[in-house]
């Protein structure tokens, strides 16, 4: 089950505050599209996923703070 | 439900490749540093991706105090014979084709630091010719000779930002001035070299005042600019006054193109390296058929 996490965005980016799910639970996801939009203090990022699946569960809801290394969803 | 902070514009993708953690890793491995995490640079994933960074040379402390910059003042660490090599086979080993070089202000050193910029570019011409190289220079207290040194190594493509209007000269960068920056980028077209300029925006300038840069750098024959916005890269750095929208940046780059520059790129994430090894095949059949 590949598990999503938060990606090192940048040199000194420890946090980001998500700000958009392109997804809800259960949808199917292709590989390469953008999943989460995350704001960062400098800008926003899209994180595309990594592989197709179904987005099995969402870890972190929009305007929740997450740190580099948190899980934020599974796809299965 | 959408969290917002930013316009929906200043949207960047981030690319989490192989390239971009091998770029890393060979970054640390030849003990370099780059502008573009020093700067937080929001390109920074996709940059790697394509096996593309600007190296940051003469350690990466600056001597000057520029309010839009996140790269570390105070004095700087003593440079190092090493860098030259390291660069090289860095280089080399990551199959590098356009190589951008740019450093901090080293006021502090006799010769500012061009004789390491020019030792950098002849040991890379010598090792592998087909190296492009493009030095965003400091403006080396706009010295002919300083800048003679840098562009006659063997450099293509030379940058020297003039970063804003000139009224926010004494607010944004204290320790420079402007006409001393257009003077260096006359000075390099002098001794034939390309050249390229950059703005960042959002910093509290008119559209006027952009206009009359754009002229200004026309004039003296400045071939390439780069139109970007300002980002704060940290909590204490400078705010955002205004987030150009990209309407804005296509009207700049209209009348750019209009007043007659060869190439530019305008654009909420552009900043001068960005797309640097395009830019120049682009340009450099039409810069050297002139
Ligand atoms: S745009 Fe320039 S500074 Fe930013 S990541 Fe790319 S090469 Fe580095």
């Amino acid at each position: 089950m590949p598990e999503i996490i938060l990606p090192e965005l940048g040199e000194g980016i420890t946090q980001a505050t998500i700000s958009y799910w392109y997804f809800e639970e259960g949808e199917h996801v292709e590989e390469g599209v953008d999943l989460v939009e995350l704001a960062t203090e400098k800008t926003t990022f899209n994180l595309p996923t990594p592989c197709s699946g179904i987005l099995k569960k969402i870890y972190a809801n929009v305007g929740e703070i997450v740190k580099v290394g948190d899980l934020l969803a599974i796809i299965e | 439900m959408k969290f917002c902070q930013y316009p929906h514009w200043l949207v960047k993708r981030f690319y989490n490749t192989r390239e971009f953690n091998q770029v890393r890793l060979i970054l640390r491995k030849f003990n370099l540093r780059t502008v573009c995490e020093e700067a937080r640079c929001p390109n920074m994933s996709e940059c790697f991706s394509k096996k593309r960074f600007t190296l940051l040379i003469l350690g990466n402390k600056c001597t000057r105090n520029c309010r839009f910059c996140f790269v570390k003042k105070g004095k700087p660490i003593l440079f190092y014979e090493e860098e030259v090599d390291n660069i090289c086979q860095a280089v080399i080993c990551l199959g590098i084709k356009h190589l951008v070089l740019t450093s901090v202000s080293r006021d502090d050193l006799p010769d500012k630091g061009a004789e390491h910029f020019a030792r950098i570019i002849r040991r890379m011409k010598f090792l592998q010719p087909s190296v492009v190289v493009e030095a965003l220079i400091p403006d080396f207290g706009s010295k002919e000779a300083l800048i003679e040194l840098v562009v006659k190594s063997g450099l293509d493509v030379l940058n020297h930002n003039i970063e804003t209007v000139p009224r926010l000269y004494p607010q944004i960068r204290p320790d420079a001035n402007y006409h001393t920056s257009l003077k260096v980028l006359k000075i390099a077209k002098k001794f034939g070299s390309l050249t390229k300029s950059g703005l960042i925006l959002g910093l509290g300038e008119k559209k006027k005042e952009v206009k009359r840069v754009m002229n200004d750098l026309s004039k003296i024959g400045v071939d390439i600019l780069t139109l970007g916005q300002y980002l704060r890269p940290g909590e204490n750095s400078l705010e955002v006054k205004e987030y150009i929208n990209p309407q804005t940046f296509s009207y700049y780059r209209e009348i750019a193109e209009g007043i007659g520059f060869k190439y530019v790129l305008a654009g909420p994430f552009v900043r001068s390296s960005y797309l640097a090894e395009e830019i120049f095949t682009a340009i450099k059949d039409k810069f050297r058929s002139i």
